[in-house]
């Protein structure tokens, strides 16, 4: 912007002789560059203002997190606590179970139970997701266009609305308090990703494809020695996306799970609250940074991959 | 091998076609039967999950919306018609979460308005904007249970960080959660969460917006603001239908931080999937009614859904 600003006032002179006018223009110049400048300001500190209101709230927790409860309890607010900081809350997120002859403790276990319960679907359903999508984009059969539309249209319908019905049916198959219902569904793919990768896959060139056909590459041969290794990144967009919404969920596993034993993360979390954290805002807190830390952690370091999953199945749609 | 490979492109040896005439298009014929096989299998996969998962539970819904459950199956069922529509019809709370639900709806569109004011300046020439656009995103990859939990802990009545920072303790302390201030708080959670994925959008929107156009219009005498009104906001109206849209379905079927939050003021925390929630898990025999609710919740999401649609054609444009 400055570099625009200071061409203009090297070229205009040239193609404007009159000096009357060449000062009433500098004095607009100055003007309008003064108000950009203004401007610009403005909208720095707005920037910085909305990035602060987010981050606020996380220094809150974190700090919050390593006080003692009596300091926490407190009706002013301490940056510095006079009692000092201490890790006492996360021992308690660290040892805690509510059925006390058990040592594995809650949150530790949740956690792993997510990973059990997430990891497999989120695999083979990007597997099989894109499978779907190979032959929705490059193999050519006679009922593709309206199988591509009623996956299109299973996307509309809201999940909740089968909320009752679906758990009537996993309970007549004995599916309820174990977490199949929120692992073999996930197996089969899912629509949002096959419309994904479908669009990555139609991006490969087609002469890609008979090339591998000369070379005796059958469907499967194609798609695994091909598509796959051209489509890494994608895969591994949708497959974080997948992985963090599975890790996140909280009313599948709150309908389906309500053994101590076999609770996600997420529940623990909230179980692990509403038991020891009403009186002591230390352990809510720190109960929620570890929770928090895994999905910030995968953000941080593969945050092109979520952005890039997230703003092309958001803006083709 | 090399002979079928030929075949396939039409330029096999001419003597050896003569002799064998209908052996190119069989061969043809047969690759393509596999390709159609093979094509369909793998492309039905998710559609046989979606057959399984979600439209036998649609059919079985729609029928136990009309039986009064005994429990989660069907055993002693009893048809009772519209009795559970009924029902809840009857049920003040139920009534209560269409208005409840709604209101939070609200949130959607303030979340969507500031995530374009942000997108707006985030895509001038900013420095640092990556740094920015991945602080703004962070909250959106949080779980809704730690974030729930963060923010009822700073608007506690008692020990809440934010009634510290005011000051406001003992008896001026501000109840967040009392039956005027709980939608405003929700809400306000709801837009600091979910204003990053609209961020997001409208940032990729914005610069996918044709400059000459915009140029044009300056070299008018256009200024910014009219700039933005007729030619940034139409060209980007594809994807505000495409956050709203969704946004909206999404917002009716609010649920996880009204439950987490765990107060009631007048029952304002009652949503319509809370209520479902409820009807199906906290009381005993009332899937039926639970299912009935899911049924209007549908017909409620439809409805505001078409409507989009057909409102979407007067504000909407493909194609700038």
């Amino acid at each position: 912007m400055f570099d625009e600003t200071k061409q203009m006032n090297s070229m205009k002179p040239a193609e404007n002789n009159a000096p009357a006018e060449n000062d009433e223009f500098n004095k607009k110049l100055r003007r309008s560059r003064a108000e950009k400048i203004a401007g610009k300001v403005g909208v720095y500190a707005f920037l910085i203002i909305y990035a602060i209101l987010i981050l606020l709230p996380f220094l809150i927790v974190l700090l919050t997190s390593i006080k003692s409860a009596a300091a926490v309890q407190k009706n002013t607010f301490e940056i510095i606590p006079s009692d000092g900081f201490t890790f006492d809350a996360y021992k308690v997120v660290f040892t805690y179970h509510p059925i006390r002859s058990e040592h594995f403790p809650l949150l530790i276990r949740g956690f792993f139970n997510t990973i059990l319960y997430v990891v497999p679907p989120t695999v083979i359903g990007l597997f099989t997701s894109a499978l779907s999508a190979y032959a929705f984009s490059k193999l050519r059969f006679r009922a593709k266009k309206w199988m591509y539309s009623i996956m299109l249209g299973t996307m509309m319908i809201p999940g909740t609305i089968m909320m009752v019905s679906q758990y009537s049916l996993y309970d007549s198959i004995g599916w309820t308090e174990t977490p199949l219902p929120l692992m073999i569904p996930g197996m089969f793919g899912a629509a949002a990703c096959v419309f994904f990768m479908r669009q990555f896959f139609t991006g490969i060139p087609d002469s890609i494809i008979e090339a591998a056909k000369l070379d005796g590459l059958g469907f499967l041969g194609t798609f695994f020695r091909i598509m796959v290794p051209l489509s890494m990144p994608a895969l591994l967009a949708q497959g974080i996306l997948g992985f963090v919404g599975g890790y996140n969920d909280y009313l599948g596993p709150l309908i389906y799970i309500h053994d101590a034993n076999m609770k996600t993360l997420q529940i623990a979390l909230r179980t692990l609250v509403s038991e020891r954290g009403g009186d002591e805002p230390n352990v809510t807190m720190a109960a929620s940074i570890v929770a928090l830390l895994p999905t910030l952690i995968i953000y941080f370091f593969a945050q092109k991959y979520f952005i890039e999953g997230i703003v092309t199945s958001g803006l083709k749609q | 091998m090399e002979q079928e490979t030929f075949a396939e492109f039409g330029v096999a040896d001419e003597g050896k076609s003569a002799e064998i005439p209908a052996k190119p298009p069989k061969k043809r014929f047969k690759a393509s039967l596999r390709e159609e096989l093979v094509g369909t299998a793998l492309a039905s996969i998710p559609l046989v999950g979606f057959a399984i998962f979600a439209l036998v539970p649609l059919v079985t819904a729609l029928a136990m919306a009309f039986f009064k459950m005994k429990g989660f199956g069907f055993d002693g069922a009893k048809w009772v018609g519209f009795g559970n529509f009924a029902t809840i019809f009857k049920d003040p709370i139920f009534w209560k979460s269409i208005p409840n639900t709604l209101i939070f709806a609200i949130g959607t569109l303030v979340s969507q308005v500031l995530a374009l004011l942000v997108a707006y300046f985030l895509s001038r020439e900013i420095k640092g904007r990556k740094v920015f656009r991945m602080i703004y995103f962070m909250p959106y990859v949080c779980s809704v249970v730690a974030l729930t939990l963060m923010w009822k802990t700073i608007f506690n009545t008692n020990y809440g960080i934010l009634n510290q920072i005011l000051g406001k303790s003992g008896e001026n302390a501000i109840n967040w959660f009392s039956p005027n201030l709980y939608r405003s708080t929700v809400i306000f959670m709801g837009v600091w969460s979910g204003m990053g994925y609209g961020i997001l959008l409208y940032t990729a929107a914005l610069t996918n917006v044709n400059k000459s156009c915009v140029e044009a219009a300056k070299i008018d005498g256009a200024n910014a603001f009219r700039v933005f009104w007729s030619v940034v906001l139409p060209s980007i109206s594809p994807t505000s239908f495409y956050l709203l849209v969704t946004g909206v379905i999404g917002a009716l079927q609010a649920f996880a931080v009204q439950n987490l939050l765990g107060v009631s003021p007048d029952n304002q925390d009652v949503t319509i999937v809370y209520y479902m929630y409820r009807r199906m898990l906290e009381y005993s025999g009332t899937m039926g009614e639970a299912s009935a609710s899911a049924f209007v919740l549908a017909i409620l999401i439809l409805i505001v859904t078409v409507a989009q649609f057909l409102v979407s054609k007067f504000w909407v444009k493909e194609d700038v």
